[in-house]
């Protein structure tokens, strides 16, 4: 039996914590400490480090991709998920400071007197020890010289040797050795890096060290033995692996290889600069053709054949080095190298500033980032799933003033009062009045945190409310169903059909919130749905840009997933407990608007679409009610209330399981909050809520919601002692009116 | 005993540097009492170079400064030795140390004394004079240190602005005159004022702050961490060692950064490195990592909840598993 500190990380993972937003929130809890390293490592206390969908380096900010996180997850190794996330990040971090191969130099003479005799079958070549010699002094920087033919005119052609001039290093490599040597150093510069860098942290190397062991067995039973022989000076170079160990594990004559290229590779941690090592990699590839490791057939004697037994090199040794490591853009291939130098490039070009979120202003990123912050919900059932909770764009404000002047009409045509809503219940609430006068924000006592709270521009908060609960505190919670199926139209009276649902809900929410207000009582609205989240400042054309940018990103980098990114449950509050009414009030008549006239709303937002709220976030997507439920009702009983109260109002079938749905209704009653069910035309709600009520015409919604309401308060007043005449009077007349 | 003593650059740069040891008249009235007050050499300490530079100090100002106010503050974050290298500058002079916390609740008549009502014998009360903490400190040769100087109120500290400057000397409210004796030395130590939760600390006041020499002690290096662990506990196994060191290095940076977003609240002191974890050590050396129970145990419950993460962060990136097996050799 295994001990406890080697049980497997594939055995203790389950799939959803191998998702990406589960990754990337693992990350998050690391990341202050890796950004720490990763600027001591630089040396650089301005460095950044940040996600986002394309790995990047540059001076003061390294960009690093989550994927690569996601597939260190991947591996059968006695590692915990945290210490994945450490030296993921890290490992990615070290790679992507320490790597730059940009500096050009001419091609050392050794490396070009070592590929002429390649050209002349080896005859007179030189001791392979000169190989790492590099005699090179940095000329003078001399401008306006630009008559010199540039060497990689004809550096893939290898017949053509160029002799002067300077290149990069992976050019001069590829130059004089082909795509092989350049895969050789790839991979011996990314273990030098990791065994320099990762010296001071012991712990994390030695999780790469199980990472690299465990896979180790099955990269070397496939490998081709050039591969192996990578493999080898790959895990010697780190130092995960002594050489007798590795000579158990290889052919024969890879095993005899190696003793050749020890003396070699001893050297290579000592080394800094990375010319060396391309040294080191031209020595160990001469070793590799020594021992008959190389592919040199038939084929050589053309261009093309010689060109393809390269490839073929190159690509053993990149892939038996890569089922091991754990693969870094910067040093998978060139094409991943120059990806990364051009990604940072084009980031600061193109934005010059970072974006919102901290991500590069990459909209995939942001997204990524947002799931995986947003709250788990945990439903009764054992289900729990992501929730992405997020304030209601502040832009439907700009319809208040129609909205307001169609709330009028609809409650004139549907018959709901705007006046003394509370009606009889306001002298029964009359405690809460007081308190309201006492202590509420205008009229209460001076914080004494004022000072803090006036530095921080929060000048609502400068009186403090006190806290003063009275045997009658009630909080009140509507959520209603915020999909496009509630846009679409609906019968009404004479057979003609209109889109009343979201909009006879909303009316029931603004004269629920005049009820409460009226009252006294703490309430919060807030809308659900499914689909690409909306952010508090967006407009028509932010939102749809982004989601496009996101979702088209996202798709390219995670493919299945993208979907269950983009089209996240989604929870916007219209207005908190914390905020003033007066604050969502047009909020709501904007959306009160958009919902009694979409056509009209849906031509402003082409108009204008920089100015108008973002009227696409209502996407065609079945929701998941019990998850929004569940949430509300764990706002709700943060409140220092003793009364709860939850109304939902929706028009159809979760996307989840009435069951669940059901389940996790009567586990709030059980917690002390009621719940009320409001369908419309469906009778969904019935299986769902013990409470419940179907409507099928918007003159009775609004009525259903506020007097629903109205009525538990006063049961919650009878049943807390107050078992008057007026109580049952008004049971009567409610009960009789319903 | 020498009269003298020999202090040696550790760094091996400067040359050794010889002072007279301290001598306390015996007609002083409060001698004996005096004499208690000299400190014990620590024989774990380790003078990472302090020792040096206070003795370079003492040696300027007997050569060429004598009767110039040169009073010398340590400012560094806690944990850091400060007042520990002043009491063992202190033990090797041979000088009586007194140890003063200006707390916020000090007042100058805490410092410099009052009057006070005494029986007289007769069934009656008469007033005298009682000196305060410093008073009591300077009439005879010591080494007085005023710790938490940016705790105190700038009123109470303004009582010593004519001890610290050019005046040196304390007027008290009797009309005498206490004058700084050539045999006195006064130093302070404070904590940097920033926004770290050093409770009770203010910026100090402009004018005396000017009344100081001020030097940083900065945490001590992985190796000298590494030295003070070993004089302090010369059986704890290497690797051990090895490991605390690095983890109070690592936690010390990020206590340091200067980004909110990548620091920590809280810094390894050395009363944990040196004290605290060992205990652990020795405590749970039964365990199968004795290491991690005295992480868990003596250091996490120091940390602030949202610290923890970046705690266990470095954790795993420095140790990850501690070795198992006795954690003492002997």
């Amino acid at each position: 039996m295994r001990a406890h500190n080697e049980t497997f990380l594939e055995e203790i993972l389950p799939p959803e914590d191998r998702v990406i937003e589960a990754v990337v929130a693992r990350y998050q809890r690391v990341a202050p400490a890796v950004t720490r390293f990763a600027r001591s490592i630089a040396g650089n206390d301005e460095l950044r480090v940040r996600l986002g969908s394309k790995a990047s380096a540059s001076k003061d900010e390294i960009v690093i991709n989550p994927g690569v996180f996601q597939a260190a997850y991947a591996r059968s190794a006695p590692v915990t998920p945290t210490e994945v996330a450490l030296t993921s990040a890290l490992h990615e971090a070290i790679h992507l400071i320490a790597t730059d191969f940009d500096e050009e130099r001419p091609i050392p003479e050794s490396w070009l007197a070592h590929r002429r005799t390649l050209d002349d079958d080896g005859a007179e070549a030189p001791p392979l020890a000169e190989l790492t010699s590099y005699d090179w002094i940095e000329p003078e920087a001399e401008f306006g010289d630009d008559t010199t033919p540039h060497p990689l005119d004809d550096l893939f052609e290898p017949d053509h040797l160029p002799t002067s001039g300077p290149v990069t290093l992976l050019d001069a490599l590829h130059t004089v050795a082909g795509p092989a040597a350049e895969a050789m150093f790839l991979s011996l510069e990314d273990a030098r890096q990791e065994q320099r860098h990762l010296a001071p942290y012991p712990g994390a190397r030695s999780v790469l060290s199980d990472l690299y062991r465990a896979a180790v067995p099955g990269a070397a039973a496939n490998a081709r033995p050039l591969g192996q022989f990578a493999l080898a000076c790959f895990l010697i170079v780190g130092g995960y692996f002594d050489r007798d160990d590795l000579q158990r594990r290889v052919a024969p004559h890879v095993a005899l290889a190696l003793d050749d290229a020890v003396p070699f590779l001893d050297a290579v941690t000592e080394l800094d600069d990375p010319w060396s090592v391309g040294g080191v990699a031209l020595q160990l590839i001469e070793v590799a053709r020594m021992h008959g490791l190389l592919t040199e057939g038939a084929a050589a004697d053309s261009s093309v054949g010689r060109r393809t037994e390269m490839a073929a090199d190159e690509m053993a040794i990149a892939e038996s080095v890569d089922a091991v490591r754990i693969v870094t853009p910067p040093l998978a291939d060139r094409d991943g190298y120059e990806e990364t130098r051009n990604a940072a490039q084009t980031v600061s070009a193109e934005h010059g500033r970072h974006g919102e979120a901290d991500q590069a202003g990459d909209p995939a990123t942001d997204q990524l980032m947002k799931v995986s912050t947003a709250p788990t919900v945990y439903l009764p059932t054992g289900q729990a799933g992501k929730l992405i909770v997020s304030d209601f764009p502040v832009e439907f404000r700009r319809f208040a003033h129609q909205g307001r002047d169609l709330l009028e009409i609809a409650t004139r045509e549907w018959g709901v009062a705007q006046r003394r809503v509370s009606g009889e219940l306001y002298p029964l609430f009359l405690a809460n009045q007081r308190r309201g006068l006492r202590s509420g924000f205008d009229a209460g006592d001076l914080s004494p945190y004022t000072p803090l709270l006036l530095g921080a521009g929060l000048y609502e908060r400068m009186f403090e409310r006190r806290d003063l609960p009275n045997r009658r505190s009630y909080g009140v919670s509507l959520l209603v169903d915020g999909s496009a199926s509630m846009l679409q139209p609906r019968e009404v009276r004479g057979g003609r059909k209109r889109p009343w649902a979201l909009a006879a809900a909303t009316l029931g929410a603004w004269t629920l919130a005049r009820l409460a207000d009226e009252l006294q009582i703490e309430f919060e609205v807030a809308i659900f749905n499914r689909g690409f989240v909306a952010a508090a400042g967006d407009t028509e054309r932010s939102f749809t840009e982004r989601r496009a940018r996101a979702t088209g990103a996202l798709r390219r980098a995670q493919g299945g997933s993208a979907e269950r990114l983009t089209r996240t449950v989604n929870h916007y509050v219209v207005k908190s407990f914390a905020s003033r009414w007066r604050a969502a009030e047009d909020a709501l008549a904007g959306l009160f608007w958009m919902a009694a006239a979409p056509q009209e709303a849906a031509k402003e937002a082409r108009k204008d679409p920089d100015a108008a709220p973002p009227l696409s976030m209502f996407d065609k997507a079945a929701n998941v009610d019990e998850f929004n439920l569940a949430h509300a009702a764990e706002r709700l009983s943060a409140r220092n209330v003793s009364h709860r109260i939850i109304v939902v109002l929706a028009d159809g079938m979760t996307r989840g399981s009435v069951e669940a749905l059901a389940e996790t209704a009567v586990s709030i009653e059980r917690g002390g909050t009621m719940v009320l069910g409001i369908g419309i035309g469906d009778e969904t709600v019935k299986a769902a809520y013990a409470r419940n009520q179907v409507v099928e015409r918007p003159e009775t919604l609004a009525p259903a919601m506020v007097d629903g309401v109205r009525s538990a308060l006063l049961r919650s007043i009878a049943g807390g002692g107050g078992d008057t005449w007026w109580a049952h009077a008004t049971e009567k007349i409610t009960q009789h009116t319903s | 005993m020498s009269d003298t003593v020999t202090f040696e650059d550790p760094l091996g740069i400067g040359v050794p540097i010889t002072l007279t040891r301290a001598s306390i008249p015996e007609d002083l009235p409060d001698a004996e009492i005096r004499s208690d007050h000299i400190p014990e050499p620590d024989p774990y300490y380790v003078d990472l170079g302090m020792l040096y530079r206070l003795a370079a100090l003492e040696q300027v100002r007997k050569r060429r400064f004598t009767g110039i106010p040169l009073h010398l503050a340590l400012r560094g974050h806690m944990g850091t030795g400060k007042d520990h290298d002043l009491e063992q500058f202190a033990a090797i002079l041979g000088l009586p140390y007194y140890r003063i916390p200006l707390t916020g609740e000090v007042r100058d008549i805490t410092l410099i004394g009052s009057v006070k009502l005494h029986g007289d014998g007769k069934g009656g009360t008469e007033s005298r004079w009682e000196d305060g903490d410093i008073t009591r400190a300077l009439r005879g040769p010591s080494l007085v240190n005023l710790s938490e100087l940016n705790a105190a109120g700038a009123e109470t500290l303004f009582a010593l602005h004519g001890l610290l400057d050019r005046h040196q000397a304390l007027e008290l409210p009797t009309g005498e005159m206490v004058r700084l004796r050539t045999d006195v030395r006064i130093f302070g130590t404070l904590n940097p004022t920033d926004l770290r939760d050093y409770a009770g600390t203010q910026t100090l006041n402009k004018a005396f702050s000017d009344r100081w020499i001020i030097w940083e002690k900065q945490f001590p290096s992985e190796d000298e961490l590494r030295l003070m662990i070993e004089r302090r506990h010369p059986t704890l196994r290497s690797e051990l060692v090895e490991f605390v060191s690095k983890l109070a290095v690592e936690i010390n940076e990020s206590f340091v950064a200067g980004d909110a977003r990548t620091r920590v609240e809280t810094p390894m002191s050395l009363r944990t490195v040196l004290d605290r974890i060992p205990a652990g050590l020795d405590m749970y050396g039964a365990a199968e990592d004795p290491l991690r129970r005295a992480w868990e145990e003596f250091v996490l419950p120091h940390i602030d909840p949202y610290d923890r993460d970046h705690y266990e962060t470095v954790w795993s990136a420095v140790v990850r598993r501690g070795p198992s097996g006795d954690p003492f050799s002997g």
